[in-house]
């Protein structure tokens, strides 16, 4: 057990110190995440929404994509979007193939049905005397709407908390779209997938401690959620 | 003619399910009304198609007053009230803002409409949640949001089960006062007692399914 004490001695140094390569996967993971995260929900809490709160023929069918979707593959979606945007493929010429941007694109892939899955869910499972007293209240259709959004509010900061957890922790997308370059697209789950296969294991420590640390925040913000959520 | 609703052979079904069956149903403005009868006549659908929140299998329904926009004049308080995840201020408040007014009528609204419903210092409720409220404040805050908005009618769904015997004497204290103003009640009860304090014409829904 000696290496493991020894690796996050090393660790800590490496934080304390502001170690380059360990704070660049930092800053690649949290760009390309937030990236993706952005937009997965510009495209994502509109559509639903949407799903949930409307009635059209095909709804059953789309909830049911999207919620099979939820179960893709993270290695699936990295060759899918890899075939598209490899040099030989239909997007070659834009150069999206190991670059942060080409991350964002398969991140943003992987968060779209959390956050399309779970929005609708969100509207379906609401109270449906919420709409009712809406309605008794004079409240128009876009009201209705409007004021429908406003109480699932701390159901859709879950949906995108969820949404950040997901993606911060999946390795599959950033590997194969970003290929782990150092300073680069090297991102935290990548870098302590090399480091460990060298039996480097500081950086590692360093890194998947800090990732602890985001998904301490990331509990700690669903919970707070649930709490606002339900009083 | 002083007819608010009229209808005549109403029928609400829910696919195989019929709900609601009457013959005929009057109201007049400015009556009260006591609807009485046993679980599942049908008191309940009637208020909500009253209220527009359904529309009638088959049937008429004529509501006498302003049809273009009939829930600006006409508003339920359903049996369990809904109130939204936000202060007691914001859902007392509500309607107003729904209809546009600003902040001073929103307060003097809100004042009048809770010292209406039994609140006397309604200052200190205002920032209080959904779940730190009982059942029967919330009752009376639900009451409070739709006074606030002086409706010409108030469709009331058991306003006084679940709430104590204090809530019940100033939801009653409410209603009579409404009587006054002229404005027209139907409640929906099973309290034998309701239609009389109320002094409240009852009409009895007989279950007239087939």
């Amino acid at each position: 057990m000696g290496y493991f004490s020894d690796g996050m001695q090393k660790a800590i140094n490496l934080l304390l110190h502001m170690d380059d390569a360990t704070f660049s996967a930092i800053e690649a993971t949290l760009t390309s995440t937030s990236c993706a995260l952005i937009i997965a929900t510009v495209l994502g809490l509109p559509l639903g929404f949407l799903l949930g709160y409307t009635s059209f023929p095909g709804k059953k069918l789309l909830r049911l994509v999207s919620d099979t979707l939820l179960a893709f593959p993270t290695v699936l979606i990295g060759l899918v979007v890899y075939v598209l945007i490899t040099y030989r493929g239909p997007f070659g010429q834009f150069g999206l193939l190991f670059t942060v941007p080409g991350m964002v694109i398969g991140q943003s892939i992987l968060a779209l049905p959390i956050v399309v899955s779970w929005t609708a869910q969100a509207v379906e499972t609401l109270d449906s005397r919420c709409r009712e007293t809406l309605l008794t209240l004079g409240a128009s259709p876009a009201q209705v709407a409007l004021h429908t959004i406003r109480e699932i509010r701390y159901d859709l900061g879950m949906v995108c908390v969820t949404a950040f957890g997901r993606v911060v922790t999946e390795v599959g997308v950033a590997m194969m779209l970003g290929g782990n370059i150092r300073y680069s697209t090297r991102t935290m789950t990548t870098a302590i997938s090399l480091e460990t296969s060298k039996g480097e294991f500081a950086q590692g420590i360093a890194l998947g401690l800090v990732l602890l640390l985001i998904a301490f925040l990331v509990n700690f913000l669903l919970t707070w959620l649930r709490h606002k959520g339900r009083a | 003619m002083n007819t608010l609703f009229e209808a005549h052979d109403l029928r609400k079904c829910y696919g195989s399910i019929t709900a609601l069956h009457l013959s005929s149903f009057f109201m007049e403005k400015g009556e009260t009304v006591a609807l009485t009868g046993r679980n599942g006549s049908g008191k309940s659908t009637l208020l909500r198609l009253l209220a527009f929140l359904e529309t009638p299998t088959s049937g008429t329904l004529r509501y006498f007053g302003n049809e273009s926009e009939p829930r600006k004049e006409v508003t339920l308080l359903l049996q369990e009230p809904y109130l939204m995840k936000a202060s007691v201020f914001w859902n007392v408040t509500l309607g107003l803002r729904l209809r546009g007014f600003g902040p001073e009528e929103q307060h003097r609204g809100y004042r009048e409409s809770m010292l209406a419903v039994g609140f006397s210092d309604p200052e200190s409720m205002a920032s209080r949640g959904p779940g730190e409220l009982s059942g029967g404040e919330r009752q009376r805050i639900a009451l409070a949001s739709r006074l606030i908005l002086s409706p010409s009618v108030l469709l009331l769904d058991e306003p006084t089960s679940n709430v104590d015997a204090a809530s019940e004497k100033a939801i009653l204290n409410v209603v009579r006062s409404l009587r006054e103003k002229g404005v027209s009640v139907v409640c929906a009860t099973h309290d034998r007692d309701i239609p009389a304090a109320l002094h409240a014409r009852e009409i009895r829904i007989v279950n007239e399914r087939p």
